[in-house]
């Protein structure tokens, strides 16, 4: 590779550095900056006076507290619910024979091949007959299936992935089968399943458009309350307080995920 | 991922064909009730329609309203408008990116890798405020060019470009990331080869590169596409009001309307629009994928 391209500066990189800074990085900073502005007037650059005021008042509103839990009390549910029902089938996938495997395997796509919010609607038609909408478990039932596919490939290549040969050589020393999953496999594929655990319970409390769609006004999430802010909320700062809360679990799901993500495996999971 | 070959070891790999339907029982039913079922009712239920005496007929007036109302043509047209120009954009922003992701070994390659793949991590919400704060009116950028002395800008907020700055910004990850996936495939063989019977840059990137990567560049289309065509949230938030996009368009419908048949008959046409790039995504992920 070194051969390849021998430039003196890397100004292409460089440039290209510059104006994703820009690009990317500045408007968040201005987020930033907003939620810990008290006073930003218009034609000022930067704002008249920082500070926390409008921490405090946004951290005093009830609507930001009952979001909160809302969205943490879903995200835990469907994360528990889709790892219940997720994790023993992906063992299957990767370490049993049974008529229909592939298919079935492949089956998880379908919700990809569609137009998501198309989709969501579609579903919404089925709810509207069952009267899920503006329901707590109508608002669970959507997120769940949008994290099945995750749950399920992520964790089947983590079992493929659990050396055999180790299996083997316990259950030649006589351990049964749970001992054998629980001392060797699972610890093997822990980290794996983790990150997919993790990757769901994050996109899970991000998803907003089932929860507007399905959910709003009767279930409020963190995002579907940012929507209502954005829209109706001459206070600029409640916003910008929100947003930086609201990155939290991002910013959590960025740490662990970086090698994750910075591998060639994930682009190829995408079809690459 | 499949480095365990099959039957290697597998003393029990044939065993339990009940209990490993049993297992994944459960997903497959969700999929099939919450997936392929609605899809399936969508279809049905805007094709046989029930009249106020409960009885059932074949009509497709619901999809004649959709494609002469004036008002949903030209919300049609606007995102396929939209469509199109965000595919083009991210082409054009990502694969410079990803070229140069491929090839270079400078130490600002990894800083690059790192801004281009950070958007996956700002949850779209966030963007659309941030988006607001900078490019709407009296934003960073009015401040920026008022400090300069300079005339305010137009601001795209509540045109048809807002949704395509916000959908271009969310997508440039995973363009980014299968574009450069499948530039892995072309060996820097091939490329000095061409090089050294004097092929300049643009004719390796033309007769070298572009041939070995139409694939990738294919599916990323494909996925931007799928994400795009039927995109919600930002459109809903920095889009016009009037004409919409479909996204919008159809959550109106459903939700402000209570018109549910003629929601989901818009959402079946934006099935019928994306089949041909759904159907190719899934051949391409299940082409590299076995479990």
């Amino acid at each position: 590779m070194n051969t390849l391209v021998h430039r003196r500066a890397d100004w292409t990189g460089i440039i290209m550095a510059v104006v994703l800074t820009l690009v990317i990085v500045l408007p968040l900073i201005v987020v930033g900056t907003w939620a810990f502005a008290n006073v930003w007037r218009y034609p000022s650059v930067i704002p008249q006076e920082f500070g926390l005021r409008f921490w405090y008042q946004t951290l005093a509103r009830a609507d930001v507290w009952t979001s909160i839990g809302t969205s943490l009390t879903l995200s835990l549910t469907v994360t528990a619910l889709s790892a219940a029902i997720c994790l023993p089938a992906a063992y299957a996938f990767a370490r049993m024979e049974f008529p229909g495997r592939n298919i079935l395997f492949f089956s998880f796509l379908a919700g990809h091949a569609f137009p998501k919010f198309g989709l969501l609607v579609a579903i919404a038609g089925i709810f509207l007959q069952l009267n899920l909408i503006g329901t707590f478990w109508g608002v669970v039932l959507i997120q769940l299936v949008g994290t099945l596919l995750f749950m399920i490939w992520i964790p089947v290549a983590a079992f493929q992935s659990v050396d055999r040969r180790m299996e083997e050589a316990a259950r030649d020393v006589g351990a049964g089968p749970f001992r054998v999953f629980w001392s060797i496999t699972l610890p093997q594929a822990g980290p794996t399943i983790a990150a997919a655990v993790l990757l769901s319970f994050v996109g899970t409390f991000y998803e907003t458009e089932g929860a507007w769609l399905i959910g709003a006004p009767q279930v409020r999430t963190l995002p579907v309350l940012m929507i209502s802010f954005i829209n109706n909320q001459p206070v600029i700062q409640y916003g910008a307080v929100l947003s930086v809360l609201l990155w939290v679990p991002s910013f959590i799901a960025l740490m662990f995920a970086r090698r994750v993500v910075n591998s060639g495996s994930f682009a190829r999971g995408f079809g690459g | 991922m499949t480095i365990v070959a099959e039957g290697s070891t597998g003393t029990n790999e044939n065993r339990g064909g009940p209990i490993g339907l049993l297992l994944v029982a459960l997903p497959v039913f969700l999929v099939c009730w919450l997936v392929i079922w609605p899809i399936i009712s969508a279809v049905m239920r805007t094709l046989w329609l029930t009249s106020e005496t409960g009885e059932k007929r074949f009509s497709t007036e619901t999809y004649q309203f959709f494609f002469s109302d004036p008002y949903s043509l030209s919300n049609l047209s606007l995102t396929l408008w939209t469509t199109c120009v965000c595919a083009l954009l991210l082409l054009l922003v990502c694969l410079p990116i990803a070229l140069y992701l491929r090839f270079s070994t400078s130490k600002v390659a990894a800083y690059v890798q790192g801004l281009a793949i950070f958007p996956m991590f700002v949850p779209s919400i966030i963007l659309s405020f941030a988006f607001i704060r900078v490019l709407g009116p009296n934003g960073t950028v009015d401040l920026l060019l008022n400090a300069a002395s300079l005339p305010k800008m137009r601001s795209p907020y509540l045109t048809p470009w807002g949704p395509v700055i916000g959908l271009v910004w969310d997508n440039i990850p995973l363009t980014v990331l299968i574009l450069l996936a499948g530039l892995g495939s072309v060996s820097n063989q091939a490329i000095e080869a061409a090089r050294d019977v004097g092929a300049g840059k643009l004719a390796v990137l033309w007769h070298i590169i572009l041939p070995r990567i139409v694939n990738s560049i294919l599916v990323a289309i494909s996925f931007a596409v799928l994400g795009i065509f039927s995109a919600f949230t930002l459109p809903y938030i920095l889009g016009p009001a009037a004409p919409e996009l479909i996204g919008p368009f159809m959550q109106r419908t459903f939700r402000d309307l209570y018109d549910p048949i003629n929601a989901i008959t818009q959402a079946v046409i934006t099935f019928g629009f994306c089949i041909v790039f759904g159907l190719f995504y899934v051949r391409s992920v299940a082409k590299n994928r076995a479990p």
